[in-house]
């Protein structure tokens, strides 16, 4: 927390959004784990490094695992510039960082993945066949395709574990790159068992089995690349607000509607909600009935309805019109 | 689609591997050792290389082309001896005609990507085997092991 900045309850926030104590307990609880996430990671980049040797699969689990460095630190820059408090400068707060931290990382990804998938691809045409030799450690001669084996043992457990327990904060916190890192860790269990599967091929003689598990797991980078960047570019470009997976159109965009017509004032409402990172951002035009302006007073209560609907409607305006504005297209 | 497809190759790849584990693990792709073992014949490339490798008449001698008579030796095989430079003894290599070449290399040497490397078996020194041929390489890598150094 910056110094000046008082805390609320739970003493977490984005912007100026106070968070409900089931967040801050979320986003106290998601940072911890992106750091154990970072600790874990680097070490298991080290060790994937010390034992690669000749595996094109392990080279490309290699560079998986040092991406998956990315999307922890874009959650934890992001939070950090999100967590601060609109200024003059930047009047609708900082929480669009999230999504420049979503659209980095699935570049990042799609970029390598590419570049591996090309790699893979190309040592599979030449029929290379990996050299796997022997290797002497604590006095024991063996072969050096069961330490990479361990190896892969130990880089597949950490995000299996830690995926699955980033999950349901990233529905708490509707953060959608811890969203993203979260998935992709719980799929990154098939790259190691599929980089085990190429080295233990190596063992077998089938010298096309690393360089085919190396083109699969590249080309399972290029999925998540794909899919990430298709998804940060679209909130980016202020689509109708999502859930966090991205799956359907955030209810919320269809309660405001429904909340504002309810009020007796209002004869009908047509309302744009997107997604900053976060929190939402809702513009409502409603037609009052038979075309009385409301008092100041209706206005303020219309705000803190949809305010108080979810702790996500953070930035609202509910602007009084005479017609809805075509201009924008009813929800389907 | 992917994430369905990695396990069951892992699958695949993991259960064929228990039942043929114990026989020839790992295996040569193109049967090297197999090869030596049934045929008794030993193809050994050398490039000339002073204090490592002397060339004269007849076959090679030195350190090095000692070491590959003894372990030719521990299969049951002869060597037959090709003498060339670097450059054609990695043709060789690819064009699989020999199983092994001594010349004084180091573990730095730039031929790296087209022929495997042994574990240097004193201070810097390595041979040279064809690429992923792990049985082979395995083998000559114990046996360097035990009788390559000093």
């Amino acid at each position: 927390m910056r110094p000046g900045a008082e805390p609320g309850e739970g003493g977490q926030r984005f912007g100026h959004t106070e968070l409900p104590p089931e967040q801050a307990h979320a986003l106290r609880r998601a940072k911890r784990l992106e750091v154990v996430t970072l600790v874990y990671m680097a070490s298991a980049v080290a060790v994937v490094f010390a034992t690669a040797g000749s595996s094109q699969a392990m080279k490309t689990a290699w560079v998986e695992d040092s991406l998956a460095l990315v999307p922890p630190l874009a959650f934890l820059v992001a939070v950090r510039f999100g967590h601060r408090r609109p200024d003059a400068d930047h009047p609708y707060g900082y929480h669009r960082s999230t999504g420049v931290g979503h659209l980095t990382a699935a570049v990042a990804l799609l970029a390598v993945g590419l570049l591996l998938a090309v790699e893979s691809a190309m040592s599979l045409a030449r029929a290379e066949h990996p050299p796997i030799g022997t290797v002497q450690l604590f006095g024991q001669t063996f072969w050096a395709g069961w330490l990479m084996v361990a190896a892969m043992t130990y880089t597949g457990i950490g995000p299996f574990v830690l995926g699955r327990m980033k999950l349901p904060l990233a529905e708490a916190l509707h953060d959608k790159v811890l969203y993203a890192d979260a998935d992709m860790q719980k799929a990154d269990w098939m790259t190691a068992a599929g980089t085990i599967a190429g080295v233990l091929g190596i063992g077998l003689g089938l010298w096309w089995a690393d360089s085919s598990a190396a083109l699969l797991i590249s080309l399972s980078i290029v999925h998540d690349g794909w899919t990430n960047l298709r998804h940060a570019t679209t909130a980016l470009m202020d689509e109708r607000a999502r859930t966090y997976d991205d799956e359907h159109p955030h209810p919320l965009t269809r309660r405001v509607d429904e909340v504002l017509t309810n009020l007796t004032w209002v004869d009908d409402s047509r309302s744009r909600v997107r997604d900053q990172g976060h929190v939402f951002h809702v513009e409502a035009f409603v037609r009052p009935v038979a075309g009385r302006a409301p008092t100041l007073e209706q206005l303020e209560a219309a705000v803190s309805v949809l305010s108080d609907l979810d702790w996500k409607v953070h930035d609202v305006v509910v602007m009084p019109v005479r017609d809805l504005p075509d201009t924008i297209p009813a929800p389907d | 689609m992917l994430r369905r497809i990695l396990p069951l190759v892992a699958a695949i790849v993991l259960f064929g591997g228990c039942g043929l584990l114990p026989s020839d693990f790992p295996a040569d792709p193109d049967g090297t050792l197999d090869r030596v073992r049934t045929e008794g014949v030993v193809r050994a490339g050398a490039s000339p290389r002073p204090g490592w490798v002397e060339v004269a008449t007849g076959d090679p001698t030195g350190r090095e082309p000692e070491l590959v008579e003894a372990f030719a030796e521990d299969l049951g095989a002869e060597v037959e001896w090709t003498v060339a430079g670097e450059e054609e003894l990695v043709r060789l290599f690819e064009a699989g005609e020999i199983d092994l070449a001594v010349g004084g290399f180091t573990d730095t040497n730039a031929w790296v990507d087209k022929v495997g490397l042994t574990r240097p078996y004193v201070s810097t020194h390595v041979l040279m085997v064809p690429m992923g041929e792990n049985a082979w390489q395995s083998r000559l890598e114990r046996w360097l092991d035990d009788n390559g150094g000093g």
